[in-house]
């Protein structure tokens, strides 16, 4: 029921459409901008538009506190609701809880191994089958191209989408003049889908920077709202 | 600063079962001059120890309710609060968590941090509790302190150091070297009571620095003034003692000390610790809510001459009478002064106070804040915060979840009948997550609490305590019915048999509500007489104690009342709540009714490795794993399981995860039951009920 009334018109699919139906089982996508953008609101959205399927997704954080990750989740759902005038909303939430599990490592010396291990043990015997996680705060500004061949490998082989979060940070300038973060441009061989998030007179605007094999850049017609953080489609 | 506070410490003594903390109770009374002979655990000698009085805590050689009791040491008057260490008695520990001010947590030599420790030592960090580390049974075969000084740091998180190294393990441990003081300590005489300070022997020189160096690296992590000291190679005794007590208090260290206290070797050093690294109460925040001020938080300050604010954390029924353990938090009392307590709103004068040893007790006159002592006869629950009358404070109260187990009992014989009624009486008192009530149809006798194992302990302690001997049912979970769609009444209750007739009737709707019940009265034109408006309200909550279903009782209803009729002769009281609990049954089942159970959030804390069996054994109880938090070693793993699916599931842990992984639950909400579940129950209930008609 959910599915039918969002998935036609939900952003998320304006999306996928520009990147060739979706990022898809084995390959890694990355949402870069510099903190408080709107990385993150564009992660949850995309694992709501899973749960709203009733596919489950794996939210995996680095964040030191799970109660900031389910706020992020309650907001987003609430203002999603209120637009799309949901009905039997609790319903809904309560079925959203039930297929999403938080995994929160602390990055400091959490190896990628670790976290993949744990995945890994809440596919199998845990026997939940997520096809989508989400990865938010990641440092990219570590060496990460040996973890990222691993998350990588473990897509590939599960067959699972990943989708990160890239907070850039430093000095401008931040892009290449393809709009690539410059952080992310030892990475390139292992992601598939690179999406910047740039102000644009008080609005979000969503570039899409690396589409699989191609490298331009190409803005979205996609915009975060800055009021509800909901994606729309602009114009 | 007031030298009788500095001169006072309030520690628990925490530890895993069997890491000997009994037996290192009581070597501490033995030292402090509290006790003239020494026994052991279980009761070898007939004795047992002290402090374990219960006779069940004897047998099975663990402490299950806390007892407190004070000592003297070094010119220092220590309260000994004992807490116990088993995750199932949370009340208990919590309460006794919340009146120390510091702790010693025992481990054992040979064990190390063992997943029960895990517990205990959250329990610490949870309550903020300055702690000092005590490795015991340093005789014991395969017995390594540095190693369980490592896992201290690994597992535990915490950033701890060996103030002492032994001088001899297992059969050979002889005694001690002093880190600070750079001496041995060796206890002679037969019960190890002489002390006697010697040279470090010269094979241990090279260890014993090098674990000071080891020492003065932790310390200087979070004390300037040491690393300062380091530099100029400077560091003096006195001021090392200063930054390990500053470290311990604010908690940013852990200092590791050790010995075997059934050897009689390193307790009266422990001791020293405790009141050299140890706060007193007066360097230990403690917040009051001013119930008159809309509950604003007030900083007490331990000054015995302001008014006193105190708190109730223990009760006990002993053989003299009701014993209310209290901590004075600020001012003093005295025999003879009134007091309030703040939740009952009662004022009584202080008859008896007693300072209390195990189960023996000495009669003082008063006592002052930061003090711990039992009064004697004050009508009151644990929990409650008792004032001097021109206060209105109330200490935080620690919050009371509503049982949501049930177990029916009787006792076995007729003899036993009363003393089973006594001590359900003491056990409903002293714990409030005990609760019990007479089940008006089947007369049984319920007892409800918060799991499995909370129950049978009280079975148990029914047994042992009080020698009766209970036959028990099956546990029983509490379900609830609630409704989910609004649904019309109108409803005529007409009776005439002769004399005065019965006449009423009801119109209006139930529907869903967000609380446990609502009645709202929309009659208008007085279509039904104000005077029977109440009456048609306690019709309607009659039948909420017993729902349609399956019996249980209903939440989540609101009843609109929009119109009725009345007869100016026949209407009554009577007739109008017959009305309403014909209408309410009339609309219930069209209300689209539903078994509501009691969902746990459970939380499960698992060595990594094992998470993945976890999260199966979680999903395969219809479980909902919310988050897992992972720090490397150990994934704390949270979820939303039904409490039905929960029993016997520590077990399963046990065997899945090599009794290295442990759980707690609590409970969370009602949630729905799932259909094939609610047939179930519903099939069982209508069985249930023919069975008894034919009675």
């Amino acid at each position: 029921m959910v599915r039918k009334i969002l998935s036609t018109r939900s952003p998320i699919k304006t999306l996928e459409k520009n990147i060739k139906g979706g990022l898809g089982p084995g390959h890694l996508g990355v949402f870069a901008s510099r903190k408080g953008v709107g990385k993150t609101a564009c992660l949850v959205q995309i694992a709501l538009d899973r749960l709203f399927e009733e596919k489950p997704v794996i939210h995996v954080s680095y964040a030191s506190r799970v109660d900031y990750i389910i706020s992020w989740y309650e907001e987003i759902f609430k203002n999603l609701a209120s637009r799309e005038n949901l009905k039997s909303e609790m319903d809904i939430h309560d079925r959203i809880i039930r297929n999403r599990v938080i995994l929160n490592f602390r990055q400091e010396g959490m190896k990628t191994e670790q976290v993949l291990k744990s995945i890994e043990a809440l596919l199998g015997p845990g026997r939940f089958a997520a096809r989508t996680i989400i990865v938010d705060g990641f440092n990219f500004y570590l060496p990460c191209a040996e973890d990222l061949a691993l998350f990588k490998k473990f897509a590939a082989d599960r067959q699972l989408e990943f989708w990160f979060s890239c907070s850039l940070k430093g000095e401008d300038p931040l892009f290449d003049e393809n709009g690539v973060p410059f952080v992310l441009k030892d990475y390139l061989e292992n992601i598939d889908i690179i999406i910047t998030l740039e102000h644009d007179n008080g609005r979000v605007r969503l570039n899409l920077v690396k589409d699989h094999e191609q490298i331009f850049s190409k803005k979205l017609r996609l915009e975060l709202d800055p009021q509800t953080l909901l994606l729309a489609r602009v114009g | 600063m007031n030298r009788t506070l500095e001169r006072m410490r309030n520690i628990g003594i925490s530890a895993h079962i069997d890491s000997g903390k009994t037996t290192l109770t009581e070597r501490i009374l033995y030292y402090c001059k509290k006790i003239h002979r020494m026994h052991e655990v279980k009761g070898k000698e007939g004795g047992g120890a002290t402090m374990d009085y219960m006779e069940l805590e004897r047998e099975r050689g663990i402490t299950i309710t806390s007892a407190t009791t004070n000592v003297t040491w070094n010119d220092h008057s220590i309260n000994i609060i004992d807490t116990p260490g088993h995750v199932d008695f949370t009340i208990e520990v919590e309460r006794s968590l919340r009146v120390l001010d510091g702790a010693i947590l025992v481990l054992c030599s040979v064990g190390g941090v063992q997943s029960q420790t895990l517990t205990v030592d959250k329990q610490l960090k949870r309550y903020n509790v300055p702690t000092v580390a005590f490795i015991n049974k340093l005789d014991r075969i395969g017995a390594n302190p540095f190693k369980v000084k490592d896992q201290i740091n690994d597992k535990l998180g915490r950033r701890a150091a060996l103030l002492q190294v032994p001088v001899g393990l297992e059969d050979k441990f002889q005694g001690l070297v002093d880190l600070i003081s750079m001496k041995a300590y060796y206890f002679d005489g037969p019960n190890g009571e002489i002390i006697r300070e010697k040279e470090i022997p010269p094979e241990l020189e090279d260890l014993a620095w090098q674990y000071r160096e080891e020492l003065l690296d932790t310390v200087s992590l979070f004390s300037d003034e040491v690393t300062e000291a380091i530099l100029e190679d400077r560091v003096s005794e006195g001021l090392l003692l200063r930054a390990i007590r500053k470290g311990t208090i604010s908690r940013e260290f852990t200092p590791i000390l050790m010995g075997s206290a059934y050897r009689n070797k390193g307790v009266q050093l422990l001791l020293d610790a405790v009141v050299n690294y140890l706060p007193d109460p007066s360097e230990v925040e403690n917040i009051a809510l001013d119930l008159d001020q809309q509950e604003k938080p007030v900083v007490l300050k331990a000054d015995p001459s302001l008014p006193c604010v105190s708190y109730a954390f223990k009760l006990e029924e002993g053989p003299y009478g009701q014993l209310t353990y209290i901590r004075i938090y600020q001012g003093s009392l005295k025999k003879g002064d009134e007091l309030f307590n703040t939740r009952s709103r009662q004022r009584f004068k202080v008859g008896r106070v007693v300072r209390m040893h195990a189960d023996h007790m000495e009669d003082i006159e008063g006592a002052e804040s930061g003090d711990i002592v039992a009064l004697f006869g004050v009508d009151c629950a644990s929990g409650d915060t008792i004032c001097s009358p021109e206060l209105n404070y109330a200490m935080t109260s620690i919050y009371v979840p509503e049982p949501v187990i049930s177990l029916a009992i009787e006792a076995a014989d007729k003899l036993s009948v009363d003393r089973l009624a006594k001590a359900l009486a003491r056990f409903t008192k002293e714990d409030p997550t005990f609760r019990m009530y007479i089940d008006p149809e089947s007369r049984q006798t319920i007892i409800q609490g918060m799991g499995e194992l909370h129950l049978d302990v009280y079975v148990e302690r029914m047994r042992r305590e009080y020698r009766v001997e209970v036959i028990t049912g099956r546990p029983q979970v509490a379900y609830r019915e609630t409704i989910t769609a609004r649904a019309d009444f109108d409803y005529t209750h007409k009776k005439q048999t002769g004399g005065a007739g019965q006449f009423g009737r009801v119109i209006g709707y139930i529907e869903p509500f967000d609380g446990n019940y609502e009645f709202v009265n929309e009659v208008k034109g007085g279509h039904i007489p104000r005077e029977f408006i109440p009456s048609c309200d306690k019709g309607f909550q009659s039948l909420l104690k017993k729902g349609q279903l399956i019996g249980s009782p209903i939440i989540g209803v609101r009843v609109v009342l929009t119109d009725g009729q009345f007869h100016p002769v026949d209407s009554s009281d009577i007739a109008f709540q017959m009305a309403a609990q014909g209408a309410f049954k009339q609309a219930y089942k069209k209300a689209k009714p539903q078994i509501l159970e009691p969902i746990m959030r459970v939380v499960v804390e698992t060595p990594s490795e094992f998470s993945g069996n976890v999260f199966g054994s979680l999903n395969q109880r219809r479980g909902i794993i919310i988050s897992s938090i992972e720090d490397g070693l150990y994934s704390r793993i949270e979820a939303e399981v039904p409490l039905s699916e929960m029993f016997g599931y520590s077990t399963v842990l046990r065997s899945m995860t090599q009794g290295k992984a442990e759980f707690t639950m609590e409970f969370l909400k009602y949630g729905r039951l799932p259909n094939f579940l609610a047939d179930q129950l519903m099939e069982e209930h209508r069985q249930k009920m023919e069975s008894e008609q034919k009675k």
